[in-house]
């Protein structure tokens, strides 16, 4: 099995690399490309079975955007074919059509979905958020500068508490196929061993997550505090 | 109107001091609160020093602050400081406050402020520091300071131009600061632990901030602090006019080579971190004017304060308490580093969670994937007890960092602590605790110390 991280020298806040570890460490056999910025993507000459790409700076957004507009054919395909594709924190944004600045300068993004961001970068958003993905429980951390407005494909997570894409939205996150995009960190799939094994059956393997007792007790007792009523969503 | 507005808000502040000690209250920050609630443009207007000292940065700026406070006290020097109080801009109006009679003029000559990375932009403009110092700028808290690029825009947004900056040339984003501003570096030359790459988790300076091309690392001392070079367009670290050639921790001594010219200062502690606070003292303070000499004789009698670090033996057995600061994984991760690289065996306690998030919300604990828990697997670290609410998130992070799952324990009652730890000699027990968990700290160094009282030492 491939697993290829996209710019992990820059796309590496919040933990969220060890989205890919624990997917690594829960199957067998299984291969970690780590494509840096100035090399070519594995998925542009082969393929690969997982690509991923996590939070970063603001600078280095645009670095990446620079980066994959040349790819964004073959992304597209690699999404109607049913690649995963696991896009968390600001990553996501770079996928929809722009980002807007408070000065109302614009970043043009990949366009392969319909939404648009907008930074607030003295105003940073942190919140909890509880949704569901079929019949599983979703938790998550949110911590970003922008929120992301207008449609997007099908959305991820359905909003329980919190907020989604943008204050009022009623998903976090959009997905086509088997591409899959939030703003949530944690990491999410060790924060969701369910959401985890979704994955990996996604990926064709009957693994079950790393460690997947001692995740699950903590998935419960998580899950149990943010449907605590009295629990504070935004800080 | 503007300037009534002040006296308004400066009478109104002062009032206040009156009635928070009347009413034997702890209001620290509060009339400063209140007088920038009054008047926004109020730093603007209350009188300052005429010579001002900013300290920031990510971490060590309260260590620095505090000893640049006691050099400058203890050669009899009145200066105003907040360390009583807060580091935002309502900590540093505050003591503007105290320090101002009813006329808004200030009665002191020199001031020294912490100063808070993100109210740079509040702070500075108005504060107009004569020296700004910066620590350093390394991943902290993901809730209020996202990342140490986004801090690094923020304190350079709010330098004045006629300040002048003492910089840290080992952390190649906050030496960057400034581009146009006078600037003093200081350095530590390689020490023996450093490596030849990057060996943490985190790394916020892999890629060359004039060209993008992946650095190298001459040597890394912990994240991206270090000597760097990007092998395509040339860029490097900057010179240290300040550069600790030898810290010698059994003979106390700190050996700077200033421009050439080679001084010995005691030093008051062989952790690297504090190693970083003392030089960029010394830098400031020597730039400033403080012969060599003078400033030798005021580090001779100072501690770090014992809230942070503190060493025990009872019955033989040594016990260590560490802030560890949790939210920072890097300063998490170098007591990690520290505890494993310490002679002889070692049982951790960790209670680094964050005590005020886990009463009010739920902590995110994505830091905890930012710090090299790692280190923790080192075999002179026998085990690992956790306490605390996000016990199980830690000890699914111990796990995934492949320490045997026979070393971890989670404590789930902080009064049972002393029942967890073996007290074998030779074996170290260390206590990290997070910054915000100080009764916490309290209670676990309580039991501890008292079961080591109790058995006399070694069970």
């Amino acid at each position: 099995m491939k697993f290829e991280m996209l710019f992990p020298e820059v796309a590496n806040l919040f933990g969220d690399p060890f989205n890919v570890r624990y997917l690594a460490r829960s199957v067998p056999e299984c291969e970690v490309i780590k494509t840096g910025l100035n090399e070519t993507p594995r998925f542009m000459t082969g393929d690969v079975d997982l690509i991923y790409m996590g939070p970063m700076p603001e600078y280095a957004q645009e670095l990446a955007i620079d980066r994959l507009k040349p790819c964004k054919d073959r992304i597209n395909e690699l999404i109607d074919k049913g690649t995963v594709f696991l896009i968390t924190g600001n990553a996501l944004e770079i996928f929809g059509k722009a980002i807007e600045n408070e000065d109302g300068t614009r970043i043009e993004c990949l366009g392969l979905f319909d939404t648009v961001a907008k930074r607030k970068m003295m105003k940073r958003y942190n919140g909890l958020f509880l949704g569901s993905f079929e019949d599983m429980k979703i938790t998550g951390f949110k911590t970003q500068f922008a929120h992301s407005f207008g449609k997007n494909g099908e959305g991820l997570f359905k909003v329980i508490r919190g907020d989604g894409l943008c204050p009022g939205a009623e998903f976090e996150g959009f997905k086509r196929n088997n591409f899959f995009a939030t703003y949530l960190i944690g990491p999410l799939l060790i924060l969701n061993p369910e959401f985890a094994g979704y994955i990996l059956k996604l990926l064709g393997t009957d693994s079950k997550p790393a460690f997947n007792d001692v995740a699950m007790e903590a998935y419960r007792e998580r899950l149990g505090e943010f449907e605590r009523p009295n629990i504070e969503y935004y800080s | 109107m503007g300037k009534l507005r002040f006296y308004f808000a400066l009478w109104a502040a002062k009032l206040s001091i009156v009635a928070l000690r009347v009413t034997k209250r702890n209001g620290t920050n509060f009339p400063g609160k209140l007088a920038v609630k009054l008047c926004p443009d109020f730093l603007k207007y209350i009188g300052k020093p005429g010579f001002i000292i900013a300290i920031t940065g990510t971490n060590g700026k309260t260590t620095t602050s505090n000893m640049v406070c006691d050099i400058l006290e203890s050669r009899g020097e009145r200066i105003i400081h907040n360390r009583m109080g807060s580091n935002i801009l309502s900590g540093v109006c505050t003591s503007l406050i105290r320090a101002s009679g009813f006329t808004g003029k200030c009665r002191y000559g020199k001031g020294v402020f912490e100063v808070d990375e993100r109210s740079s932009l509040l702070v500075y403009p108005s504060l107009q520091p004569d020296y700004i110092v910066c620590t350093n700028l390394v991943r902290d808290s993901c809730r209020r300071n996202a990342h140490p690029h986004y801090i690094f825009d923020i304190i350079n947004r709010g330098i004045p131009k006629k300040t002048k900056l003492i910089l840290n040339a080992d952390d190649m984003i906050s030496s960057r600061l400034g581009k146009d501003n006078e600037k003093v570096y200081y350095s530590i030359d390689r020490l023996p632990g450093d490596k030849e790459r990057p060996f943490n988790i985190i790394n916020d300076m892999a890629v060359c901030p004039e060209c993008h091309s992946h650095l190298e690392y001459d040597y890394v001392r912990y994240n991206h602090i270090g000597r760097v070079c990007c092998p395509a367009c040339g860029h490097t670290s900057p010179r240290a006019d300040f550069l600790v050639t030898e810290v010698d921790g059994a003979g106390k001594g700190l050996t700077v080579n200033e421009n050439g010219d080679v001084y010995t200062y005691p030093l008051i502690s062989d952790s690297v971190f504090h190693v970083y606070d003392q030089l960029a003292a010394i830098a400031l303070l020597r730039t400033m004017g403080l012969t060599n000499d003078e400033l030798a004789d005021a580090m001779k009698p100072m501690k770090i304060v014992g809230s942070r670090y503190r060493e025990d033996v009872v019955g033989g057995i040594k016990v260590i308490s560490h802030m560890a600061k949790g939210q920072n994984a890097p300063a998490c991760s170098t007591v990690f580093d520290s505890v494993r690289n310490a002679a002889g065996e070692k049982e951790v306690v960790l209670a680094i969670e964050d005590l005020h998030d886990n009463i009010e919300t739920s902590e995110n604990i994505s830091f905890i994937y930012d710090v090299d828990f790692e280190f923790l697997g080192d075999d002179s670290i026998k085990r690992v007890v956790v306490v605390g609410k996000r016990a199980k998130d830690m000890y699914l992070r111990m796990l995934l960092a492949d320490i045997p799952e026979d070393r971890l324990f989670i404590c789930s009652d902080d009064d049972k602590i002393a029942d967890y730890l073996t007290y074998t000699k030779g074996r170290d027990i260390y206590l990290l605790y997070e910054l915000y968990q100080i009764p916490l700290y309290k209670k676990l160094w309580g039991h501890i110390i008292r079961r080591l009282k109790e058995t006399g030492g070694e069970q």
